[in-house]
């Protein structure tokens, strides 16, 4: 068998018996009621999370794994992991295989941090002299040494996320799943955790990467597997897969809004086109540019005095702004059937980065509906977030070099 | 500086890739034969295993105010609830004079142990369901540190038990060899249980709440507050085939030498635990294939 292969998966699936997912017995009076009631014969009774995968990754390869909420991204890393057991195929991996599912589980409020460093690498599968060996490492990674010693419960979750990513970074394993994992903490943070990451790659460790954040997908792995419900509809160069993701998650449910009860949501966006003020559609955006939103609705029931909102969220989802009919005065009495709006932007002064339109329609306080509108890029030489934060304006100074002189009234610094 | 410039100071100098790679093959398939039974795992992880059973020690004595002097004020309270209403009003007769304190306190050692391990090992699929949704390890590490955990509390009433010999005059004997073996053949039975009841656990968490229940029960049905020796001996077989007779009455030889080591109920709880403790492996690893989908 060629040995240059990390993982072999041949026909993998996971099925999940919706009864026993959606409503668990969880007492033996639940067990005995559902038994003396008759079967209610609705709908399916099983689906697919993960159906029919089959790939090879070899080993130092980098793959990103994507695909919208439910597609079956994390049943893929978690039958990898050996948490869950597949209910077909099989899958084969050669070398050390860590997993980092969600940070920091397993760790201990009780127990001080430099406890928790031990448990959780053990966890991780390290032995105690390898957190021993790596400990001063680890401690330095994290950035908390003054806390060390004191139980996590006091820890903000932010040092707790770092203390966590600090072990789980120095594991060093031959292949790393991760799972969103990147996306907490801070910008620097995250930002180290990605350089880490990289510096992984460069070691040769085969990574396997599922995020929402096609800016670390992109700049992390040059090939992606799209997961769409449970199947891997393609299998390839990262351009090319992200657009296919691109193209479905337009008009896609939000990954912060999960729409409750069983009838369709009574409002959806159905049609979006982003454009210049010239009304050509486009997807780069100049920074100071506006930019016309134009959408349509479908409603199930009428909605009185909704409001409306549009949001642009960065490509790690950092919300960046709202706008939004009540905000600016927009009485909106009733909507019902179909309807089309647009909004105007105010000249754009986000930094040049990958932004994603977002959508959320309210009824009083209720959320209605929360999709995604599709992503744009704003272009601008200079002002990119990492050298300049979420948006740029300029400012007023006033400059005095030497006491003597009055101050200087400069206007708009950059025009000087 | 920059967050690139601080990562670039802290990331650890590059290992060769040679020295790092293992070759270790991992085969993960939906279907393992009913006794392949994985204990290679458990052997490999039996570093988790320690940090989990020193966590377990850590929290435990760490949340209580009274810390480890719990294991002490504890099996004390119990015996002398036990002298005044078992000993003192209902005049339970003990086997040669033994003082009724030390009687039960040789049987209250081994069933306390026997019944935190079944607490601890039932319930932990449940109370670690954090680790068992996110993390792989072999779910067997639960009951077994649930088991080895509460040796420490053993080991400080063993001690106490030893101090109350004392101020009673009873002399040691080299019986009190016994005591690791038959302390291992109650970790036994408590692990076959929790292996029985703690899938059960994660399926109907009934189990949870009718655990104290049962151990209420069961520690009547087991020879601490009375003597093996006044059972009926038409029933002595029935209450024989409770596993922990045997442990329970062997304990007590060991330590005062009185009460006959009876062969059948030392058979019978032999041949059980060894039935349960089995059973209970193959039913575990057959359920545990499930737990996270479960939980």
């Amino acid at each position: 068998m060629n040995s240059n292969i990390a993982i072999r998966a041949e026909g993998l699936g996971k099925r999940y018996k919706l009864g026993a997912l959606g409503s668990q017995h969880n007492s033996l009076r639940d067990a005995l009621q559902a038994a003396f009631r008759p079967k209610k014969a609705s709908g399916p009774t099983e689906f697919w999370a993960l159906k029919d995968a089959s790939f090879e990754i070899k080993r130092g390869e980098n793959v990103g794994i994507v695909g919208l909420n439910g597609a079956g991204k994390s049943t893929l890393l978690k039958t990898l992991s050996q948490i869950v057991t597949p209910t077909t195929g099989k899958a084969e991996i050669t070398g050390r295989l860590g997993a980092l599912l969600e940070v920091g589980t397993g760790f201990h409020r009780e127990l001080t941090g430099r406890e928790n460093v031990f448990l959780y690498g053990s966890i991780l599968g390290m032995s105690r002299a390898e957190v021993a060996t790596k400990f001063d490492q680890i401690i330095a990674f994290s950035e908390i040494e003054k806390f060390i010693d004191t139980p996590v419960k006091r820890y903000s979750s932010g040092m707790y996320v770092r203390l966590a990513f600090a072990v789980a970074a120095n594991l060093d394993p031959d292949i790393l799943l991760l799972d969103e994992v990147l996306a907490v903490g801070d910008l620097g943070f995250q930002k180290k955790c990605i350089d880490f990451t990289r510096s992984l790659e460069r070691r040769g460790s085969t990574i396997l990467f599922v995020s929402h954040n096609m800016f670390s997908i992109k700049s992390m792995c040059p090939r992606v597997i799209y997961l769409r419900k449970g199947e891997i509809v393609f299998d390839g160069p990262t351009d090319e897969g992200l657009k296919l993701y691109e193209a479905d998650s337009r008009l896609a449910q939000a990954p912060w809004y999960r729409h409750e009860g069983l009838e369709p949501p009574a409002v959806s966006i159905i049609d979006v086109k982003l454009m210049d003020e010239a009304g050509a559609e486009k997807s780069v955006f100049n920074f100071g540019e506006r930019m016309r939103v134009r959408f349509r609705y479908r409603t199930t029931r009428p909605i009185e005095r909704p409001e409306i909102r549009v949001g642009f969220d960065r490509a790690d989802e950092v919300h960046c702004c709202t706008f939004s009919t009540f905000d600016d005065n927009i009485d909106i009495p009733m909507i019902d059937g179909e309807g089309e709006l647009e909004l105007t932007t105010a000249p754009i002064n986000m930094v040049a980065d990958q932004y994603m339109v977002t959508f959320n329609i309210r009824e009083r306080t209720h959320q209605l509906c929360g999709q995604l509108g599709g992503t744009f890029h704003v272009r601008h030489p200079l002002f990119i977030s990492h050298s300049y934060g979420v948006f740029h304006q300029p400012g007023q100074w006033k400059v005095n070099t030497r006491d003597q002189q009055a101050p200087q009234l400069v206007v708009n610094g950059r025009d000087r | 500086m920059t967050p690139a410039d601080a990562s670039a100071a802290t990331t650890p100098p590059a290992t060769p890739l040679r020295a790092r790679t293992s070759e270790r093959r991992t085969l993960i398939r939906p279907d393992r034969g009913l006794f392949d039974l994985e204990l290679d795992q458990i052997w490999r992880s039996r570093g988790l295993l320690a940090t989990l059973v020193k966590r377990d020690i850590m929290v435990l004595y760490r949340q209580a105010a009274l810390g480890a002097a719990w294991a002490v004020i504890q099996p004390i309270f119990a015996v002398i609830i036990f002298t005044i209403v078992f000993g003192i009003i209902a005049k339970i007769p003990t086997p040669g004079d033994v003082p009724y304190a030390i009687f039960a306190f040789a049987a209250v050692l081994p069933w306390n142990y026997f019944a935190e391990s079944v607490r601890r090992g039932g319930t932990g699929l449940v109370t670690e369901e954090e680790l068992v949704r996110k993390v792989y390890f072999p779910r067997l590490l639960i009951p077994l540190a649930g088991t080895i955990g509460p040796i420490l509390d053993f080991l400080i009433g063993f001690v106490v038990l030893l101090i109350l010999m004392a101020f009673f005059g009873i002399a040691p004997t080299w019986r009190l060899i016994a005591i690791p073996p038959l302390l291992v053949l109650a970790g036994m039975c408590a692990l076959s249980i929790s292996m029985w009841i703690g899938p059960i656990n994660v399926r109907y968490r009934d189990v949870k709440h009718t655990l104290p229940f049962i151990l209420q029960i069961w520690m009547y049905a087991s020879p601490v507050v009375y003597s093996f020796s006044i059972v009926p001996d038409n029933l002595k077989w029935i209450v024989a085939l409770n596993p922990m007779v045997g442990v329970i009455e062997a304990f007590r030889w060991a330590v005062f030498g009185e009460g006959v080591l009876d062969p059948i109920a030392i058979g019978v709880s032999g041949v059980l635990i060894v039935v349960l403790f089995f059973g209970g492996l193959v039913f575990f690893k057959r359920m545990e294939r499930s737990f996270a989908d479960l939980i």
